[in-house]
């Protein structure tokens, strides 16, 4: 292997040794951790690395390409503002989990074959859930273990697949995959990757885990696991027109709920699924200009979205909700955040001269260039519902709105600089597309800023303003939660303890109190029985000897007085008989 | 400072409104005045189309969430115990 390190090594390495340092150099370490990353990852050369032959399978590490490296590039940009905005968190366990979750990530999209990607796929899984279990509440706790569940069902999917696809080709490569060549292993793989990447139905465990997770935690899970199925999706899965088609359906669907939630968390992680489903779409529309514009939005997106957890978790993290009803008024205590949340709330919605306006259009466009115009319109009205819920609603309740009773101040420095840095890179980005496009993967043309694109963009958003002012009070926010998917596995967990409860355990008992009536009574007989035959049986052949050796024992010990002078006379009676016994021999 | 101007925004409304309300009109108005041979799109062709866009949409989108949601998916918070 040549001088190619992983950049998980950092993270998995890294994360181990800060439990043995405490203040200032503890947090130079956690901060030092990822700027090595970005640095090994600015000095990386595309090729293959670290393969090796194991299992009688070829594995592959280091696969570096544009495709991964883009992903590398944002990964650990990302991981670095993530540990900026954590810099405040004391325990250790949390910094590790989110450690072994960033870097199993950069394995996963490195790696070049099934095997080495699942094994990083199921790290990311159980090294996230304790993000969403340091909240230490019961909600947090029981999220947890449903995020868990999903995700090994997820990951099974994935693994039967991949066991199907190695009976079928002999080997575990990860290559792009045809439409035409695709049948049931490639299918399973590509379900257990759908979920992974919120694809609905599949997408539940997303708004039920990230809301009820860390303040801190968020800012990482709302990056890493969506992203990294999207990048698996765009390895392998280009030009599958049914994601094409979900993935349009997952915008409208995010924004459907985003407009009605009352959490602001619940409000961001249903933007997850709207933003991934613009990705989802660009894959599946399949041109470069598509598949391009998906790399571009994925690298957008996860800035963006992480500056809004940020400033949704630092509202969260000083006035101890998040529940735009029990919110408002506050740009007083929080105009900084306040203006940060800004900056990605105009960023996810595509004004010019942020970076939704340079991604999302990319995929906007070529849905329009390969004739998806149904596409085209509901991807353009997800965009309105995207300002509509995130920029105006969020923006107007939480901050403005009717004043809440509470007083709040600014989050700690650490989380101001992680958001302020944020804030600058969705604008850099926005300003100077060019910077991004560079990392871009295939070759292709595209320039934002038109005069049409301009019109078009500001009129939608400008006037979608218009509408909300006019309607402001229909979107009051409700103290309500809103049924999904989920129902199905929270309601049908308790259909099967029902069914546990109401016929399992009555049969169990009914069938033990049975056995112990019926069956014990026939197994004491049957105890008797065989106890009556040893002790006639075999204790009398066998143990005939041992009677008789007990019989003799008692003898024996009736002669042992202890008293000396019987001894004495004993010995000499013996003594006397032997000589009478020699001399009769005579 | 952030404040200040904030505040000052807010003790002046109607002016406020005013000046949106122009931006508007201003907005509708470089669209129809863009030229059209060069459009990137077939429906940038009719004139402000996506101000008719924006206003449905939202209006529908607000209409029919809010319905649905009122309808049926809105539960009380301990819904799931």
């Amino acid at each position: 292997m040549d001088k190619w390190v992983h950049p998980a090594l950092f993270f998995f390495i890294g994360s181990l040794l800060l439990p043995f340092f405490k203040g200032k150099a503890k947090k130079g370490i956690a901060l030092l951790i990822p700027i090595l990353s970005i640095i090994d990852v600015a000095l990386m050369q595309a090729g293959t690395y670290g393969a090796y032959r194991f299992l009688n399978a070829n594995v592959v590490f280091g696969r570096v390409d544009k495709l991964s490296l883009i992903f590398a590039w944002v990964f650990t940009i990302m991981a670095f503002l993530g540990a900026l905005y954590g810099l405040h968190r004391k325990e250790d366990g949390h910094y590790i989990a989110g450690s072994f979750y960033i870097g199993s990530s950069l394995g996963a999209i490195f790696s070049g074959d099934y095997l080495t990607l699942f094994i990083f796929w199921e790290i990311m899984a159980f090294s996230s859930v304790f993000l969403v279990w340091y909240r230490k509440e019961q909600r947090s706790i029981d999220a947890g273990y449903r995020y868990l569940l999903i995700h090994i069902f997820g990951g099974l999917l994935f693994f039967m697949g991949m066991m199907l696809y190695y009976a079928k080709t002999g080997n575990f490569t990860f290559t792009r995959i045809f439409p035409d060549q695709a049948s049931l292993p490639e299918y399973l793989i590509l379900a257990g990757f759908c979920l992974n990447a919120a694809v609905i139905p599949l997408h539940a465990w997303l708004p039920d885990a990230y809301p009820e997770s860390t303040v801190e935690g968020a800012v990482l899970m709302c990056a890493f696991t969506t992203k990294t199925a999207v990048y698996v999706l765009l390895r392998g899965f280009p030009g599958f027109e049914i994601l094409a088609v979900m993935g349009t359906a997952m915008t409208v669907y995010g924004v459907f709920y985003a407009v009605i939630e009352n959490d602001i968390r619940r409000v961001l992680a249903y933007h997850i699924v709207s933003q991934v489903g613009y990705m989802v779409a660009g894959i599946g529309i399949g041109t470069e200009l598509a598949l391009n514009g998906a790399c571009a939005h994925a690298f957008a997106h996860i800035l963006y979205k992480a500056l809004l957890f940020m400033g949704a978790g630092s509202i969260l993290y000083m006035t101890g909700t998040a529940k735009l009803s029990k919110l408002g008024g506050l740009y007083k205590y929080m105009p900084l955040t306040m203006i940060f949340y800004i900056v990605g709330a105009i960023s996810i919605s595509g004004f010019p001269f942020f970076s939704g306006f340079v991604s999302k259009s990319m995929i906007t466009a070529s849905a329009h260039e390969t004739g998806r115009l149904w596409l085209f319109g509901l991807m353009n009205l997800a965009g309105i519902g995207t300002f509509l819920s995130v920029g105006l609603k969020v923006t107007y309740f939480a901050f403005f709105g009717k004043e809440a009773p509470i007083e709040a101040k600014e989050p700690p420095r650490n989380m101001l600089w992680a958001m302020g840095l944020t804030s600058a890179l969705c604008f850099l980005i926005g300003v100077f597309p060019d910077a991004l496009y560079i990392l871009l993967p295939y070759k292709s043309e595209y320039h934002p800023y038109t005069s049409h694109h301009f019109a078009e963009m500001l009129q939608i958003l400008s006037f979608t303003g218009l509408v909300f002012f006019l309607l402001v009070k229909k979107l009051s926010p409700e103290d309500k939660m809103n049924l999904d998917v989920d129902y199905i596995y929270r309601k049908g967990g308790r259909i099967f303890m029902w069914i546990d409860n109401r016929i399992v355990s009555p049969i169990d008992a009914f069938w033990g109190e049975l056995y112990r009536t019926l069956g014990l009574r026939l197994l004491f007989i049957n105890a008797k029985i065989s106890y009556a035959f040893d002790r006639t049986v075999i204790d009398g052949i066998v143990d005939g000897s041992a009677v008789s050796v007990r019989t003799l024992g008692f003898v024996v010990r009736k002669l042992q007085t202890g008293r000396i002078q019987a001894y004495v006379g004993m010995s000499l009676f013996i003594f006397f008989f032997i000589i009478w016994f020699i001399l009769m021999g005579r | 400072m952030i404040l200040k101007y904030i505040e000052f925004l807010r003790s002046h409304m109607a002016a406020l409104k005013k000046v949106l309300i122009v931006y508007l009109i201003a907005l509708v108005l470089f669209d129809v005045l863009l030229s059209r041979a060069d459009a990137h799109y077939l429906i940038d062709k009719i004139y402000a189309f996506w101000t008719i866009f924006g206003i449905v949409g939202c209006f529908l989108l607000i209409k029919v969430a809010k319905g649905i949601a009122h309808l049926f998916l809105a539960k009380d918070n301990d819904f799931y115990g």
